[in-house]
């Protein structure tokens, strides 16, 4: 089922300051995809996810769940969440502490007050389907996090919801057991073929989970995109600069040649760029990922090769992360651990202009 | 979520008229001549209120009265909270028990216990030391202030303790730790750092002693109105207990004197807890504080804190008992004990009036309670769980209750009630027990909604529960625990009930405080212990069950996780 928004807004009062949690935000999110909202903390994207569930009330807009209007300030309608048929799962995934494993689970299905063999039916394949068979009678109090985490997205799939939505659901997992999940929790919702409403600030989460990535700031979306799209062609600066470490090499487009443009930029000329439209004269950045900068002894005869002296090389374990300057600019790259070099050196510094893009200022 | 304003809306209503009516009564009361010349403006009550030759002593007393017993309480909470927090005296338990034990004890009885051991005639103390000593001077005169401020300083203890323990615990300790680094003693320590830092919780815990010792009325009948000492909340009492020329005019206008007292000092006690907060420095290291050895200074300290716990504990209890066996008082003996007899219990068993009491008092705790708990949970439900400006008006609407002295809310009450069909019913003695402590409802319960999280109750609203069904399954559950202590606390309460009760409580409508008092007043003392233990054995069994109860129906285990 798909969600469709229109001109959303929603302003908070904090200490007589004025706060745009979502500014005017116009938004479709397709039906059985993994749709993630990305941004940093205070973007409005749990604003968003919010108000589409229904424990917020917008200031305006409307909001279609499928061809059900939710929420429309104009015709003065609200759904509360109870009855907009979605699945949810909480940051701190709200597992009620007084229930058992069965109750918390079979709450959705009890309120809808079935038959309670069917409930009992339901429960336990939900259980089986988030591999927590067995565990019923459990007290919710006696799981641990990952476990709970489970609980709450049996919970959430149990009424078989068209929609489900996930605040966060990761972030307090150790990092190894959020690393498992993450997996787990992709292959559950490919194989059920549901529309999934993802809000997360950590970048990795969304690049691995998400079919579409919307990135928020400021209470606007400022790019939407597949996650490959978003990491290597992103149309934003914020977003370039926020879905991973990215060196911005501020230049301007001298001469375009059908697609490929060459790029005049305060490290030299770039070449075979492509132009993504920008005309001839337009002042731009040239994003590069520091894992596509390559260093070589070799300083003669590449491609859009620059010659530049490693300021730091700092041992990570899988990499070195070091510091090249060219001229007056300093760009990080990430270096192969084996790599013979030392700081000081002076190496040549490539790039491939398919794993580059250039952005407006 | 657009039903809440209606829900919120309706409980400022109901908590408004229970709190503000008995003011706006008590108000427009003091401008009347009398009942049936209710609304014809006079101020003559005013002036001779305010005109009567005896005022200034009786606000001297009031003051002597309630300022020695803060300093009374806050002096020994002070002692304890230390010794409790910072020594390593064994048998801390007993901290615990003194801390909340003597609130079992309903005042007019403690009062009752310490008036059989030291007055002037015939206490017990006293005829021993005189035989003793072989003297005709009584060691130690309750009937007088200092009688009066040596009760009052025991009974508002607990009350001192539990403001100041708290403070004394969440007590950065390194702030003292860098004192005696800079080579300072204990002692300076003690008196240069500890003590500054703490003034706010002492000086909070000081004033709220002197409210309460401002709407005590126990002490002061009990204990001072045979000594011939005058109390504001005596002396409203003689305006309107004197039979036929009760003059509720009168006592309204003097009520409002010790009202406006009281609000004032609640609103510098409420500053001056929102201060502390900011004050003490809550250390979330977890480092527990190096406690001092005190060595040989264990024996004396563990010795003045056993003797204190058992004044405050056993005594009164062991006092009444012995009393309720015996003819006539006095000091233990062999003839004393060849006298004694059930015949005080049996009397009291037969006794009317006293079964009478006993029945409405426990209907008012049992049906009391459960009323003012339901409004309770309501009440903090919009408190803490939807912060809007009307929530904080009902906020401040319901506390406000908290700074009212008993007598004075019982004169405004009156004025309202005798103009209902409600006159002389227990349903007037129901309104005025809610209405005055409701804030004892509230407060448990209302911390236990801020334990419970938001997103517990938002999950089951996405689940598809409605708002009712998630307060069914979802909250009352996990408020289970505070909703028991609510109750217990307002059911002890109503049982004890005195203040109020004594301008409301009309023939027919007896409560055992009530009865109590006349037993004290008509001396029969040997009834009155009687009555008493078996008011505090209700009192105990109704906590128990209560207790026993929510842990039955709470699978609870822990709530914040």
């Amino acid at each position: 089922m798909d969600i469709r928004i229109h001109d959303l807004v929603r302003t908070y009062y904090s200490e007589g300051k004025q706060i745009r949690a979502l500014d005017h935000v116009d938004l479709t999110i397709p039906a059985n995809r993994i749709f993630t909202l990305l941004g940093p903390s205070g973007c409005g994207k749990t604003t968003l996810l919010r108000c589409i569930v229904g424990l917020e009330a917008p200031d305006d807009g409307e909001i279609y769940i499928g061809d059900e209007l939710v929420f429309s300030k104009a015709k003065n309608i609200f759904v509360p969440p109870e009855q907009r048929g979605l699945g949810m799962v909480f940051q701190t995934y709200a597992i009620w502490p007084h229930m058992n494993v069965f109750d918390n689970v079979a709450y959705p299905l009890q309120t809808q007050k079935l038959a309670k063999e069917k409930i009992r039916e339901r429960v336990s394949q939900a259980l089986k389907f988030v591999q927590l068979e067995g565990f019923e009678k459990r007290p919710a109090t006696k799981l641990s996090g990952g476990q709970q985490q489970r609980v709450a997205l049996a919970r959430a799939l149990v009424a078989e919801p068209k929609v489900i939505l996930f605040d966060e659901p990761l972030s307090n997992l150790d990092a190894k057991l959020r690393e498992e999940t993450r997996k787990e929790l992709r292959s559950f919702l490919t194989e059920l073929q549901i529309t999934a409403i993802y809000v997360t600030h950590d970048r990795i989460e969304a690049l691995a989970l998400s079919d579409l990535i919307a990135v928020m700031r400021s209470g606007r979306i400022v790019e939407i995109g597949e996650p490959k799209k978003i990491y290597f062609n992103s149309d934003s600066q914020f977003v370039a600069d926020f879905i991973g470490r990215a060196n911005l090499i501020k230049g301007k487009v001298e001469r375009l040649d059908g697609d490929h443009a060459l790029f005049a930029s305060e490290i030299g000329p770039v070449r075979d760029l492509n132009s993504q439209d920008i005309p001839v004269g337009q002042e731009a950045y040239l994003c590069v990922r520091p894992e596509f900068i390559r260093l070589s002894k070799d300083l003669e005869g590449a491609h859009n090769s620059y010659n530049g002296k490693v300021e730091s090389l700092i041992f990570i374990g899988e990499a070195y992360e070091g510091e090249v300057r060219i001229g007056e600019t300093l760009l990080t790259t990430t270096v192969d651990p084996t790599a013979d070099f030392r700081e000081g050196d002076t190496l040549a510094v490539s790039f491939d202009p398919d794993h580059c893009f250039l952005l407006t200022t | 979520m657009f039903k809440k304003p209606t829900l919120t809306t309706t409980l400022i209503i109901i908590v408004g008229f229970l709190t503000l009516c008995p003011v706006i009564m008590l108000l427009l009361g003091s401008f009347s001549k009398d009942f049936v010349s209710f609304g014809q403006f006079t101020t003559s009550k005013y002036v001779s209120a305010y005109t009567d030759p005896d005022f200034a002593d009786i606000l001297l007393n009031t003051v002597i009265f309630t300022v020695g017993s803060a300093l009374h309480a806050t002096l020994l909470a002070l002692f304890l909270a230390y010794v409790n927090t910072r020594t390593d005296l064994p048998f801390k338990f007993i901290f615990k028990i003194i801390s909340i034990i003597p609130m079992m004890i309903p005042h007019i009885l403690f009062s009752a216990s310490w008036v059989l051991l030291l007055n002037p005639s015939n206490g017990i103390l006293n005829r021993l030391f005189m035989s003793l000593f072989e003297t005709r001077d009584a060691l130690f005169n309750v009937y007088s202030l200092k009688g009066m401020i040596l009760v009052e300083g025991l009974l508002d203890l607990p009350i001192a303790y539990l403001i100041i323990a708290p403070a004394m615990s969440a007590f950065d300790v390194s702030l003292e730790e860098s004192s005696k680094v800079c080579g300072a003693s204990n002692w300076r320590t003690l008196f240069k750092v500890t003590l500054p830092v703490l003034r706010p919780a002492i000086l909070a815990s000081a004033i709220l002693v002197i409210v309460r010792s401002l709407a005590s009325f126990a002490v002061p009948s009990v204990i001072g109105m045979p000594g011939r000492i005058y109390v504001l909340s005596t002396h409203i009492y003689r305006n309107i207990s004197s039979g036929f020329a009760a003059d509720y005019g009168l006592a309204a206008a003097i009520g409002l004197s010790a009202l406006g007292a009281s609000i004032t000092l609640i609103y510098i006690y409420r500053y001056l807890t929102a201060e502390s907060g900011k004050f003490v420095t809550i250390s979330s290291r977890g480092f527990k504080p190096t406690l001092i050895k005190l060595q040989k200074g264990k024996y004396p300290l563990l010795v003045i804190v056993g003797i204190l716990s058992f004044v405050l504990i056993l005594l009164p209890v062991i006092v009444l008992f012995y009393i309720s066996m015996l003819p006539y008082s006095m000091p233990p003996s062999a003839r004393a004990f060849s006298l004694m007899s059930w015949n005080n219990w049996i009397d009291v068993l037969k006794d009317p009036i006293s079964l009478l009491s006993l029945k409405n008092s426990l209907f008012l705790g049992v049906v009391g309670a459960t009323l003012g708990t339901i409004l309770s949970i309501f009440v903090s439900y919009v408190i803490v769980k939807i912060r809007t400006t009307a929530s904080g008006l009902l906020e401040s609407l319901s506390f406000l209750s908290f700074s009212f002295p008993g007598i004075v809310i019982g004169v405004g009450f009156m004025w309202f009630f005798v103009r209902t069909p409600l006159y002389g019913t227990l349903t007037a003695l129901l309104i005025g027990y809610i209405a005055t402590y409701l804030p004892y409802g509230i407060r448990p319960l209302s911390s236990a909604f801020i334990q419970i999280h938001s997103t517990l109750e938002e999950s089951s609203r996405v689940c598809g529960g409605t708002p009712f069904y998630t307060l069914r399954r979802v909250i009352i559950p996990l408020l289970i625990p505070g909703i028991v202590s609510g109750w217990i606390l307002m059911a002890s309460m109503f049982l004890r009930e005195l203040t109020l009760s004594v301008v409301l409580s009309r023939p027919g409508t007896e409560v055992l405080a009530v009865q109590i008092l006349r037993f004290a007043e008509d001396g029969l003392w040997g009834r009155l212990s009687a009555l008493g233990i078996i008011m505090i054995f209700i009192s105990s069994l109704l906590v128990i069950l209560a207790a026993v109860l929510g842990k039955k129906f709470s699978k609870l285990e822990v709530v914040d996780r």
